[in-house]
């Protein structure tokens, strides 16, 4: 069985920080920040740490009808989720993701785009 | 001088400090740390307000017991905030409260981040016990619990003398010309129903399916665990098979033709292949089997001399093999 980028960087260890930094970085944000004013902190991070674990092939069980619902009745449009790949991806090569694999997870981020993205671009 | 300096160390610091009056609440002091987490208020007089806390409580619980500690979680910005507030009396002012609050938020963060991590490993935990039962189930279905288990043990299985075994072989006549005068799908689904109710016939007899080859149906009586009677065991099973069978035919337009054989002896059992497991049978009796079925006519059952033999040893009056 070949071995997932989840387990290639270290597992939970490796994963832990990647989401923390997202975590940090998503809040910071100018555009993505003000969709998680009113979300709770245990929330988002479970559900950052599930994405993320997700699209590493770690333990995650993310459906995609869950990650539709979970977006449903958000105005996030084309350019918002580009930004959400951009931060996924200065957080992946921040913790030693080669760039190869980092655009291995940007491809599963685009295969959710169509159940994330709900509004046509501004 | 050296006042100065620690008042300048004190505001740097990631750690919020504040003194409080015990008496009113006021905020006495307060470095840029705490004033970012909690608004200053406008009245210096007024009593301080930290989120949901009761400060009020916090400071009498503080004069009556010394100095304690309090968790309190709020918003900043769009981000939770979790602040570890330990409330100590001031050295040389009975009166004045210092406030130490230690930004906690990231280890709230990281425990909730093991809760859901948590909670993934468990589902998936249960997943592969739920998959370990199937694979378990299937390997079952290919050999015996016994060499199952030893199989499970050593990976391997010995192969094994079973002295007294009554084998059972059978097959319908024509099946052939079955497969092709007539829809292929539905004499296999006719063929599943038929061995899944010999499967439930055998089981009641304490025989064991071997294996099935197109339309032949192999069982025996005796592997791994000893039947005391396993001619008469097999010859019921027979028995029964038939009078499915016949039973079956009644009330369907498609006859199935059963040709049943049974003999008894000793037999070798064991798992054979490498990358395929089988548990099967080899000896005389698998091969006397085979050869009664051979010499059965249809809806006929044919016993070798060895089981008619046992059946009447065992057998009160009226026994008899057929």
């Amino acid at each position: 069985m070949s071995q997932s980028l989840y387990e290639k960087y270290g597992g939970f260890a490796t994963v832990s920080r990647i989401v923390m930094r997202l975590y940090d970085r998503i809040l910071d944000d100018d555009d993505l920040g003000p969709f998680f004013d009113d979300i709770d902190m245990p929330k988002m991070i479970d559900h950052q740490t599930k994405f993320v674990a997700s699209l590493m092939g770690g333990p995650a069980s993310f459906t995609d009808a869950h990650l539709t619902g979970a977006h449903r009745g958000l105005a996030i449009t084309d350019a918002h989720f580009d930004r959400l790949g951009v931060l996924v991806s200065d957080s992946l090569g921040e913790f030693g993701v080669a760039p190869e694999d980092a655009d291995a997870i940007l491809v599963q981020i685009e295969a959710r785009r169509p159940m994330i993205v709900k509004a046509p671009a501004a | 001088m050296i006042e100065a300096i620690n008042e300048q160390l004190l505001r740097a610091i990631g750690v919020g400090v504040a003194l409080v009056d015990i008496g009113n609440g006021s905020l006495r002091f307060a470095n840029d740390t705490f004033v970012e987490w909690f608004d200053r208020p406008d009245d210096p007089a007024s009593p301080l307000a930290l989120g949901t806390l009761d400060l009020r409580a916090a400071l009498d619980k503080l004069d009556r017991d010394g100095r304690h500690t309090v968790e309190l979680t709020f918003k900043l910005g769009r981000r939770t905030m979790t602040v570890a507030i330990e409330f100590n009396k001031a050295l040389e002012r009975e009166n004045l409260a210092v406030l130490v609050c230690q930004n906690i938020s990231r280890i709230k963060e990281l425990e909730s981040m093991i809760d859901s991590y948590a909670m993934m490993v468990e589902r998936n935990t249960l997943e592969i016990r739920r998959e370990k039962e199937q694979v378990e189930k299937l390997l079952l279905n290919l050999m015996p619990r016994t060499a199952y288990e030893e199989f499970k043990s050593f990976g391997v299985v010995e192969p094994r003398l079973f002295e007294d075994v009554s084998v059972l072989s059978a097959d319908f006549e024509g099946f052939g010309e079955m497969l092709t005068a007539h829809d292929p799908a539905l004499i296999v689904s006719e063929l599943n129903d038929i061995f899944t109710a010999f499967d439930r016939i055998g089981e009641q007899f304490g025989c064991e399916r071997i294996r099935t080859m197109g339309d032949s149906y192999f069982a025996v009586a005796g592997v791994p665990d000893p039947v005391s009677d396993h001619a008469a065991a097999i010859a019921g099973t027979a028995e029964r098979f038939l009078r499915y069978i016949e039973r079956r035919n009644e009330n369907r337009t498609l006859p199935w033709r059963i040709r049943i054989g049974v003999a008894s002896g000793p037999v070798i059992g064991s798992v054979v292949g490498v990358q395929r497991y089988v548990y099967d049978v080899f000896g005389p009796a698998v091969s006397a089997a085979s050869y009664m079925r051979q010499a059965a006519g249809a809806m006929s059952i044919r016993a070798d001399g060895m089981t008619s033999g046992l059946i009447d040893e065992g057998a009160a009056p009226g026994g008899g093999g057929s």
